[in-house]
Parts: C-alpha cells; sequence; structure tokens
C-alpha cells in the first residue's frame, strides 16, 4: 500500500514536471506553428539564473521569480530580431531555432564547465502520511504547476489579452483589421511561451540539478507530448504532456527501464501517425 | 513537357523568379564535354520558350561553374594525402565519409524536402550491424560488409521512412521530422541501455575490414579507398537527381500538392529517394565503425543527426557538391580551431549557421554558383518519365 502510494506520487511528480515543461512549448506550437527547438535551452536558462542567484548568496526564491522574467524578456527580443523571419517556413524555423539553442547552450556550458551543479531544494524535508515520506519541494512543484495550468487557461479564455491572442493566432488578417497588434502579439506570446519555459527550469533545477544538457533531454519528450497531445489548442499538449509524462514514469516499474524507455516513444509515434490530429483535435483553447 | 508548360503557374512560389528547368541532355561526362553541353543548352532554351510561351526566363549565357567547383574539390582530395601529414591523412579519410553521410542527407532534404533529423540512425545502425559482424561472425571482409552495412541501413530507412510516409494520409512535414528525429533518439537510448550492444561504452576495437590477407588499417590506402567510393556513389547520385526521377523529385520539393495532381505518387518517390539517403549512410556509417575502430551510442543519436544537418546547409543544400563542401568545411575549420578555441567553437558554429539560415539559405556554395545552375538541368527523353515514377 504505502508502496503503491510512493509509486504514484513519483508518477504525479514526474507528469507535473513534463506537464511544466510543455506548457510553453505546447503555447508557441499551437498558437504559432512553431515547433520551438531552443525551448530547452530557455528551460537550461531557467534552471542557470535560479543557480546564478544561490551562487551570488541571494535567497533561491528570488532566483525563481527572476528566471521566468529574464528569460521571457530574452524571448521577446529573440522574436522581434530572429523568430519573426521564420513564420512562413515551419521546418526553417526548426533549423533557424535549432541554431538558436545550439549558440544557448554551449555558452552555458562554457559558464558551467562539464560539472553537474546542484542547487538545494528551496522547501526541504518531506511531507510525512502516516509511515510514508514524500518529497515536499516535488510536492510543491505539482501544486504549482496546478495553479500554472488553471493561470494559463483563465488567461487565454478569460481575458481581453487572451482574447486577442487567440484572434491573432486564427486569423491574422481579420485580427489586424480590427485593430490588433499582430506583431505585439505574437512578440507576447513568444515572450509567454518562454517565460513559461523559464518557469520550469528554476521549479526543476533542484530536482535535476543544472547541466548544460538539461533541457535537451525534455526537448523530444516534449515534442511528442505535443504531438500527441494535438497542435492547435491548449489543452491538448497539456493534455499529451500527461500522458507522456505518466506513461514514462509509469512504465518502468513494470518492465526493463530500457525497453519501457524506447516503448513509450514507439507508442507515441504509432498513435500520431494514425491519429494526426493527437488527442483534443480542434482550435480553441 | 507537361511541366514546362504549366510551368507560369509556379510564379509566386517561394523561389519567385527562378528559372524554369530546362530539358537539356544532361551527359555524366560534363566536365570533359562542356562544348557538347553548351550546344544541348541552346537546344533546351528553344524548347522551353516554345512551351513555356513567355514565361521563361531571360535567356543568360553562364559559364558553367558546377563542374569546376567539383573537378577542384576531387583534384585537392587526390592530392591530400600527398601533403598531408599521416595523422592529418586519418583526419581527411573521417572527413570524407562524413562527406558520403551528408551527401545522403542532401538527397532526402536537398532533393526531395524530407527534413530527416534522424539520419544518424541509418548511419549508426550499419555502424553497429558491421561492428556486431566483425566481433560476433568475424566477418570483415570488405565484399561482405560493406553490402552489408548499406543493406541495414537501407532496410532501417524502408522501415521507418515506409512507416512515416506512406499511408492514406500524406504526412506533414512537421510529423515526418519529429518522427526521424524521435526515431533516433529512441535508437540512441536503446544503444545505451542495450547490455549486447555495449551499453554506453559502445563496440571498441574492431577488427579491421580486411580484402583476403590484406588489412585495411588507418592511412592513405583506406583513404583511397573511402575517396573512391564517395566518387562512385558521388556519380551515381548525381546521375539519379539528374534523370526524370531527379526532375519528379525536384518538383515534389517545390511544390508537392502540383506534383501530386500530375499523377505521380508523391509519398513513395519520398519513400524511395528516403530508402535510397538510407542506403548510402548506411554505407558511410560501416566505412566510419572500421575507420574509427568502435561503434557508441552518439553515432546513431541525435548529435550525430544534427551535425549532418549542418554540414549540408553550411555547404548548400539542393547540390552534391555543397553537401561534400560543407563536410569538409565544418570539420576542418572544427578540426583547426579544437585545440585553442574548443570551447566557444560551438558558438561561433551555431551563430555561422543563423547567419546562413537567415541571409544564404542555399549555403555557402551560392557564393559561386548561380540559381539556375544549382537547379540544373534534367536529362533522357521525356519518353522515360512514366518508368522513372512508378
Amino acid at each position: 500500500m504505502a508502496n503503491a502510494f510512493v509509486a504514484a506520487f513519483e508518477i504525479l511528480s514526474f507528469g507535473a514536471i513534463i506537464v511544466l515543461i510543455v506548457l510553453g512549448l505546447g503555447i508557441i506550437a499551437s498558437m504559432m506553428g512553431i515547433f520551438n527547438f531552443a525551448q530547452g535551452e530557455f528551460v537550461l536558462l531557467g534552471a542557470y539564473i535560479t543557480y546564478l542567484a544561490y551562487a551570488k548568496g541571494l535567497p533561491i526564491w528570488a532566483g525563481m521569480v527572476a528566471a521566468p522574467f529574464v528569460v521571457g524578456a530574452l524571448g521577446f527580443v529573440l522574436e522581434a530580431l530572429i523568430i519573426r523571419r521564420f513564420y512562413a517556413a515551419p521546418i526553417v524555423a526548426m533549423l533557424g531555432t535549432y541554431a538558436l539553442g545550439l549558440i544557448i547552450r554551449e555558452a552555458v556550458r562554457g559558464l558551467i564547465g562539464g560539472f553537474y551543479l546542484t542547487v538545494p531544494e528551496p522547501i526541504g524535508g518531506s511531507i510525512d502520511i502516516g509511515a510514508m515520506h514524500i518529497s515536499a519541494w516535488r510536492f510543491t512543484i505539482i501544486v504549482i504547476t496546478l495553479l500554472v495550468m488553471g493561470g494559463c487557461y483563465l488567461l487565454l479564455s478569460r481575458t481581453n489579452f487572451g482574447l486577442r491572442m487567440r484572434a491573432t493566432l486564427e486569423n491574422p488578417s481579420l485580427a489586424r483589421a480590427s485593430g490588433i497588434s499582430t506583431p505585439l502579439m505574437y512578440g507576447a506570446t513568444f515572450a509567454f511561451g518562454s517565460a513559461l519555459a523559464g518557469l520550469a527550469g528554476a521549479l526543476i533545477v533542484p530536482v535535476f540539478s543544472l547541466y548544460a544538457d538539461l533541457g535537451l533531454r525534455f526537448l523530444i519528450q516534449g515534442f511528442v507530448a505535443v504531438m500527441v497531445g494535438g497542435v492547435g489548442s491548449f489543452i491538448g499538449p497539456v493534455a499529451g504532456a500527461g500522458v507522456i509524462g505518466t506513461l514514462s514514469a509509469a512504465l518502468p516499474w513494470v518492465m526493463a527501464p530500457v525497453v519501457a524507455d524506447v516503448l513509450v516513444f514507439v507508442l507515441a509515434i504509432v498513435f500520431i501517425k494514425f491519429r494526426p490530429q493527437g488527442l483534443i483535435a480542434g482550435k480553441g483553447v | 513537357m507537361l511541366i514546362f508548360t504549366l510551368s507560369p503557374l509556379g510564379r509566386g512560389e517561394p523561389r519567385p523568379g527562378g528559372p524554369p528547368y530546362d530539358a537539356k541532355i544532361e551527359t555524366l561526362k560534363s566536365m570533359t564535354a562542356v562544348k557538347r553541353a553548351i550546344s544541348a543548352e541552346i537546344g533546351g532554351e528553344a524548347d522551353v520558350a516554345m512551351a513555356g510561351g513567355g514565361a521563361a526566363a531571360p535567356i543568360r549565357s553562364t559559364r558553367k561553374i558546377l563542374p569546376i567547383v567539383e573537378g577542384v574539390v576531387l583534384v585537392a582530395a587526390l592530392l591530400a594525402p600527398l601533403v598531408l601529414q599521416d595523422y592529418l591523412t586519418v583526419f581527411a579519410t573521417r572527413v570524407i565519409i562524413l562527406a558520403l553521410f551528408a551527401l545522403s542527407f542532401d538527397l532526402v532534404w536537398g532533393y526531395a524536402g524530407i527534413m530527416s533529423f534522424g539520419q544518424a540512425l541509418f548511419f549508426g545502425s550499419a555502424g553497429y550491424g558491421v561492428a556486431l559482424l566483425a566481433r560476433d561472425l568475424n566477418v570483415t571482409n570488405i565484399f561482405l560488409v560493406l553490402p552489408a552495412g548499406t543493406l541495414i541501413g537501407l532496410t532501417f530507412a524502408l522501415l521507418l521512412g515506409g512507416f512515416l510516409l506512406l499511408g492514406r494520409h500524406p504526412s506533414s512535414v512537421i510529423f515526418v521530422s519529429l518522427g526521424t528525429l524521435t526515431g533516433s533518439y529512441a535508437a540512441d537510448r536503446l544503444a545505451r541501455g542495450w547490455y549486447y550492444l555495449g551499453g554506453q561504452n559502445g563496440i571498441p576495437s574492431i577488427a579491421p575490414m580486411s580484402l583476403g590477407s590484406y588489412d585495411f588499417t588507418e592511412g592513405p590506402a583506406f583513404y583511397y579507398l573511402v575517396l573512391g567510393i564517395l566518387v562512385v556513389v558521388y556519380l551515381l547520385c548525381r546521375f539519379l537527381v539528374r534523370s526524370q526521377f531527379g526532375l519528379a523529385l525536384a518538383g515534389l520539393r517545390e511544390n508537392e500538392q502540383r506534383i501530386a495532381f500530375f499523377g505521380y505518387k508523391a509519398q513513395h518517390l519520398k519513400a524511395i529517394i528516403f530508402t535510397i539517403g538510407g542506403a548510402v549512410a548506411g554505407l558511410a556509417g560501416s566505412l566510419y565503425a572500421f575507420h574509427e575502430g568502435f561503434v557508441w551510442p552518439n553515432m546513431v543519436g541525435v548529435v550525430v543527426s544534427t551535425q549532418v544537418v549542418l554540414y549540408v546547409l553550411f555547404g548548400g543544400s539542393g547540390t552534391l557538391i555543397g553537401a561534400v563542401i560543407g563536410a569538409i568545411i565544418v570539420e576542418g575549420v572544427s578540426f583547426w580551431l579544437s585545440d585553442n578555441y574548443r570551447d566557444i567553437w560551438p558558438i561561433i558554429l551555431g551563430l555561422l549557421l543563423l547567419l546562413v539560415i537567415l541571409f544564404r539559405p542555399l549555403g555557402l556554395i551560392s557564393f559561386v554558383l548561380g540559381e539556375r545552375e544549382r537547379v540544373g538541368s534534367f536529362g533522357a527523353k521525356p519518353k522515360e518519365k512514366r518508368d522513372a515514377a512508378p
């Protein structure tokens, strides 16, 4: 019983981490039609900023708060300078963002060296429920993920900003005719997606420690999750991330980890092949 | 000739103002037969002008640059071992093998417009295949291992390409590129975790490739063997992309829907070229495994997959020689810089790549090569069109 509960918690917390990482990726992919290969490096940057704050003696949570804003601002600048040129050709966008990601990743590698740097958890210790102990920080991640998910949903579906964002992405010319500044909205969307990646990086760095290939590890999982969930909506990628995260955390409990690892990807690709529109089809929030 | 009569519809395509394909007869020996080529070119122009009405681009008489570039590269490659020190010859051999690998990606992306982010899957699986042959069955005969490697690459490409590309609904480009990427990543994870394949360490100390009692070890002999293979494969590819099949591929890259309307089975064409690319990658992979003497999981993974994308984008996709030049330049510069600037070289590489994508989407070769010559010309009689495109 206790084991089953711990297993369930592990699976849930890994699922939450994947959801957190995929949120930004999914928003950019769904709303702008760009598969951002630099997203993993935005996660890495978020983690790096948190580490910097820690290394400079600031409280860790200060770094975690700063990370999404700094990465979001960087995303805004990059969109205006570079990404903007790629909207017409999704494949070229992949290559361009890959190059961007390469630059960021190698720059960070140069800064931290080939080390694995650890950042302590801002909320340490464990929560005890009877005889069971679960990590307090992982529990916090689950809570924050739920809050961020809810916040994003409300932002996109209930606010004026979300309405304009969706209008821009669904029909740019009509949006322009209605007086919405579409370049600004594209920039804002990309910045928002990058900020979410920065937040994800900041939150996961105590769990995974900081190393240059941190983002790369999640990038392909993230892409697969977005495709499984369905490009075009907000809910789709989140659902896909839930499925992929749960599967990749749950399967190693029942079979050899190597087989499980590969099986998740094979299952996902087969699923996408026969249901290209994904779990949740259609536009919308 | 159907394509030429319809080419005015293509105005407003991604390459506006691009010259229509001329139908002049391309000979394989155009390097030596310049005169013949020029006379054929004139005939081709007339053909296009007649068929395409007023849509034909203004006729420019240009000297052919492509054969010159190819000749220079070939001569340089032939002379290289004579002037290079031993350890540099070993390095040059590796570059030539990687150029062969780059060729395979260029066929798939530059000519058919399929973004294969998993080309290393075929490269590495062939490497692992021949390494296993050498380790477990003691087979190192060059006439057995190279065809085996090619076959492994071909089989994997056929399976993956068939799955990703064929089907009732045509797959989106995004799906194909992410599918190949995922395939390569999954293979990497499998190779890392599977004890039989050596896990993280891969398979070390593979016995050298042999011909009778002669062993191919690193050095000039291996270099010329690899160079010979590259030249043969290059010429075969050149023939392929200049044939009617190549014309159909170029059409596919430019406007897939229109090619489908003409009655070509676009998905089948893609699967065929993907498989051919996989076979070439397999050949390169088996050579690489024997040259390096070991295989390791990175060889099937995302790192090498993206490396080959870099080569081709740098050199110039859509020209075979561009892929070769790209591999030589990227590897050469990184070798040259790796002593002093090992840390910042990947950053420079990323910046250069970004600049190339933004300002020179056709790669470095486009500095010397005009658009018209890049697109090239497609030979053979119009009758053969049906046979070439099943």
